[in-house]
């Protein structure tokens, strides 16, 4: 496993997958639909699923002394490494805006505010990608811009349900400054949290078990 | 006993529109076995299900180790070449065999230094800045550099003119002499009446042949008739229409001129549609 990765890191990744790290500082503008910060990381995936099946990547990882199964495991562990500094990345972006800026500019009147709620949001729309494009991928390693097309569909619908559900009166503990209404906050934040673990789980085991009958 | 390199059975695969029919082979090791075939006989479809590049039923033994059972230690065994190097372009030779000796606990940087020098690899180089041929060889370089001892080799001499042909060809035999077992598809089957000690004959998803070159070239003899009714007359098989008359394939023991791999896969290609 450990040179798989070390292949997908040295011959498959997209520069993309970094400058796509930058914009967790997307965060500092005012009035701005934070969410799509990770539509951008489910992009930069498209991107190096696409460029390795133009580099024919599938056929030569599994000529080389690896169990076909782990070779779509690979691709996601290195994902999730980035999805995971992107939501790291937010946060200290989000920490510093909400030590920094003053409550009027904390605010987002465009959708969810980024504070801690904000974090476990992100890993939502993350794991929903996940589940999305890595199953549909395998399933037919030959193609990308499907399950790209359906898993943004997916993201999207999600995006603009929290961005509608932030106008409902329930909802404002979740878009107020931190610290206030901190439990609240970091209860959504950690069931965020769960929710990108585990279905970052199934979309690995299942895409173990598709990529096994894929034809190369 | 001397295990076999390779053996194969039952290997089917079913598309709509074609089906390698439950072929078995083996190849015995330190053989040059040369699957031929024409376009679309199921050559490929036969390499990549052996490499479980595709889902297929069947069995693969290599070193008499089950593929499905020890997916990862049987294919440090082998090395694999689909087609020439058609694999990551924009990358330096040195980037993609970096990559590689990270899957080899057995690598051998010296023996890998020692190929490149001997095929004039240049590691620089991205790999598609390469010719065809020399695509052929950093594949070789690859796998031998981590002691593959079995190499299936995809259509290796399509795109390569006649003098690199016969570089590769030179190549094949030093392998062998090496002890190293080679299974190459191909059409190009002059290529292996130098190479080959085994042919597999595939037409149509069948393995219509197994058996050694001079046994399989000393089958049939090539005999040319007048008309199509001499043919006829003297049970030659897959008659066709040449120059000078009509010609076909006549067993071993009759008159006639000897018989080319190409000559026998036309004709025997002929019979099977006259039959069907």
């Amino acid at each position: 496993m450990k040179a798989l990765i070390k292949k997908e890191f040295s011959l498959c990744l997209h520069p993309t997958a970094f400058v796509f790290l930058t914009f967790a500082a997307l965060t500092f503008v005012p009035n701005y639909p934070y969410e799509v910060i990770f539509f951008f990381s489910g992009l930069s995936v498209f991107f190096i699923s696409l460029s390795a099946r133009e580099n024919g990547d599938f056929a030569f990882t599994c000529s080389l002394p690896v169990k076909k199964r782990d070779v779509p495991l690979a691709r996601i562990i290195v994902a999730a490494t980035f999805q995971c500094a992107l939501l790291l990345l937010t946060a200290v972006c989000i920490a510093i805006k909400q030590t920094l800026l003053p409550d009027e500019m904390r605010i987002n009147l465009a959708g969810n505010s980024a504070n801690l709620a904000f974090c476990g949001f992100g890993a939502l729309v993350l794991g929903a990608f996940n589940l999305t494009f890595f199953p549909l991928h395998y399933r037919d390693p030959h193609k990308v811009g499907v399950p790209f097309v359906i898993s943004s569909a997916v993201q999207f619908a999600l995006i603009g349900c929290l961005v509608a559900l932030r106008h409902l009166p329930f909802y404002a503990p979740l878009v107020s400054p931190d610290p206030a209404n901190l439990g609240v906050k970091l209860a959504v934040l950690l069931g965020g949290l769960l929710f990108y673990a585990g279905m970052t789980a199934c979309a690995a085991m299942l895409s173990m078990r598709k990529f096994e009958k894929a034809e190369l | 006993m001397t295990l076999r390199a390779l053996e194969v059975e039952n290997l089917k695969k079913v598309y709509p529109d074609f089906t390698l029919g439950g072929i078995s082979f083996a190849v015995e090791t330190g053989q040059i076995a040369g699957l031929i075939g024409r376009n679309g006989a199921g050559k490929s479809t036969t390499l990549k299900s052996i490499m479980r590049l595709i889902s297929s039923e069947g069995t693969v033994k290599v070193f008499g180790k089950d593929f499905s059972e020890d997916e990862g230690a049987v294919k440090e065994l082998l090395g694999y070449v689909g087609g020439g190097f058609r694999f990551y372009p924009n990358k330096t030779l040195s980037a993609v065999a970096k990559a590689v000796a990270g899957f080899y606990p057995h690598w051998d940087k010296e023996a890998f230094t020692r190929y490149c020098e001997e095929y004039a690899l240049v590691l620089s180089k991205k790999v598609r800045e390469l010719s065809e041929g020399m695509k052929i060889k950093f594949s070789l370089a690859l796998a031998l550099s981590h002691g593959a001892k079995l190499l299936l080799l995809d259509e290796p001499t399509s795109g390569l003119d006649p003098l690199s042909r016969e570089d590769f060809c030179d190549t094949l035999l030093s392998l062998k002499r090496q002890g190293v077992t080679i299974l190459f598809s191909t059409h190009i089957t002059s290529d292996l009446m130098r190479v080959a000690d085994q042919i597999l004959y595939l037409s149509d998803g069948t393995l219509l042949a197994d058996e050694p070159t001079a046994k399989l070239v000393k089958r049939y003899r090539v005999q040319t008739f007048a008309s199509f009714e001499e043919a006829g007359a003297a049970h030659a098989m897959g008659v066709k229409g040449v120059k000078d008359g009509f010609e076909g394939l006549v067993a071993g023991t009759e008159e006639g001129r000897e018989a080319t791999l190409d000559e026998i896969m036309i004709h025997l290609e002929y019979a099977k549609k006259e039959t069907a």
